[in-house]
Order: C-alpha cells, then structure tokens, then sequence
C-alpha cells in the first residue's frame, strides 16, 4: 500500500529523494521552503536574493540528499545549506565586514505597540543580524559563525549579546511576555 | 549551542516560519529546476554516447577496409587489428610499469583476449550509465 506524500515524514521523503524520487523532494520544498526563505530574510537578504539562494539551497540538499541521516530535522539541515551561501554571496561581496554605517531603524509596530521578530530585526546593524539569525535561526555555534564569518569569535559573542539586547527590548514592551508578541504567519 | 546563548523566546520566534504567499509558486520553481537539471544530465550523457560511438566508427572505418577487393580487405582486416591491438597493449602496458606490474607481460595475452578484456570493460561502463540514466529518468 502506498501512503500519500503528506502522510509521510521526513526522513522517509528523503530517503526517497536520495534515490532519485523529485516528487517526494518537491514536497520537501512545500513543507520548508517558507522558513529557509523566511531564515534568509531575516539573515538580511532581499526577497529576490533570498529566494534565489534558498531554490540554490534545495537543489543541493537535493544532489546530496544521501547525506541527510536524520539526526537532525531536514529544515534544520537545508536551513544551514542555504545560510552558508548566503554568506558566501556576502563575503563575495564583503557587505558584512564593514560594520560601520548601519543605522537603526524605528521598527512598525501594530495598534497594541507590538512588533514581530521580522520586524524587530531591522532595529539589528547587518553583522548582529546576520550573527543572531545564524545562532538562533540556523542553529549555528559561535565557533562556526566565527569560522563561516571570518571573524573573531570574541566579536561575534558580542554581536550576538548586542544584538539579542536589542531583540528583547524591542520585542518585550511593558508588561507582556516575548511569547505573546509575535504574530503566528 | 552552549547554556549562555540560549534563549528560548527568541529561539521560538525564529522557529516560526512566515507566511508566504508565493509558496506554491516557489516550490515549482525548484521542481522546474530539478526538472531542467535532470534532463540536461540525460542530453549530456547521450551526446557523450554519441560522441564515443562517432569516435569509435571512425576509428573502425580508418582499418581501410577495401570495399570490393575482396582478397585484400580480409589482410588489411587482420593487419588493422593487430596494429590497433598492439597500440593498445603498448598503452596499458605502460599503465602497468607506472604502477609496478612491468612483469604483467600483456604480450603473453593473445590480441584477441585483449580484444574481449577491453570490450567488456566497455560494456560494464555503459551498463553502469545505462542504470544511472534510467535513475535519473
């Protein structure tokens, strides 16, 4: 008996993609795409740019799909692939090493004064953003932000600390919990 | 990630992933490269086919078979052949000294077991493209 595609998880979709199956790989895209897009986003990437390196991001995890063993979730695994192009775009670029220059920007709020993680990022200089999505939102370590970064790892700790400070006051307003102030998408 | 960078509000915002509208169109996007990738794969492996086998006929047709001069053509057959068999042979023998098998006498062998060992050879790499291109189809 065959199980329909949504039905199955996703180690066994990947397995399946490993041995060739792009229909299993494509729901794979359907069930991720939105947060390896949404990571890159918030890493800073424009939406075209984002999107162009989060479709990169998929047909690798495709061509090296033998690789996924589960041990951690897909999206976790893709989420790192697409983060580390970006930062080679980045680097090719050199944005991020020029830290100076960044202003801070007045995050919108909503009608109770509340503003959502997306939001609440911009407040973030481009290298403290890029470090707090790469720590929280791939799930990298210091040491290999540091390493992918090119930079020292004492200053990405701070560029973490700093920018997770900022996180917190601007997602925190008087009385309310961090939890409660973000918007379900 | 060590105890003094976790904070799991923020770890749980950033689990959230946002809507988007273009979703669908997205994920087709990638199946249409996957798509495109595949059958760029499938054309380059059949023109290299096509290469080889070009390559392969024109080599055979350069033994100068004499169409028509029936009593020649099966001399120059067989003098073709050794001479093809013996640039082979001076070929892998060479291979063999670089990896220390000079005293692997390939001369020993016959042309035409050399002729059968290189063929099947042949045959197991295409087989093995055959499989990999049914795969990817």
């Amino acid at each position: 008996m065959t199980h329909p595609l949504v039905d199955r998880h996703d180690v066994e979709l990947a397995a399946l993609a490993a041995a060739g199956g792009r229909r299993e790989f494509g729901e794979l895209v359907r069930r991720h795409g939105s947060a390896v897009r949404g990571l890159l986003r918030r890493m800073g990437a424009q939406p075209s740019l984002a999107d162009d390196i989060a479709q990169d991001a998929f047909i690798q995890a495709f061509e090296r799909c033998a690789e996924f063993r589960g041990d951690g979730t897909f999206a976790a695994w893709v989420k790192r692939i697409a983060a580390r192009l970006y930062i080679k775009r980045v680097a090719k670029e050199a944005r991020y090493i020029a830290e100076v220059g960044t202003e801070e920007v007045a995050p919108a709020t909503d009608h109770a004064g509340r503003v959502d993680l997306d939001e609440a990022l911009k407040a973030l200089s481009e290298v403290e953003r890029l470090c707090v999505s790469l720590c929280h939102g791939a799930g990298m370590a210091h040491p290999e932000i540091a390493t992918a970064l090119n930079l020292p790892l004492g200053t990405v700790k701070s560029h973490v600390k700093r920018g997770l400070d900022k996180l917190r006051a601007r997602l925190q307003p008087a009385g309310q919990s961090l939890g409660s102030a973000q918007h379900v998408g | 990630m060590s105890a003094d960078e976790f904070d799991p509000d923020i770890e749980r915002l950033f689990a959230r992933s946002p809507h988007m509208s273009d979703a669908g169109l997205f994920t087709a996007r990638v199946e249409q490269r996957l798509q495109k990738g595949s059958h760029v794969r499938v054309l380059a492996l059949s023109l290299a086919g096509l290469v080889g086998g070009i390559v392969a006929v024109r080599e055979t047709l350069t033994v100068n078979i004499g169409v028509g001069d029936s009593v020649g053509s099966g001399v120059a057959l067989g003098q073709g052949l050794r001479s093809a068999s013996l640039n082979t042979q001076g070929v892998v023998q060479a291979g063999l000294d670089q990896f220390g098998l000079a005293n692997l006498e390939l001369g020993s062998m016959g042309g035409m077991q050399l002729f059968w060992i290189a063929a099947g050879a042949l045959i197991a790499v295409a087989a093995a493209g055959v499989m990999k291109l049914s795969q990817d189809i």
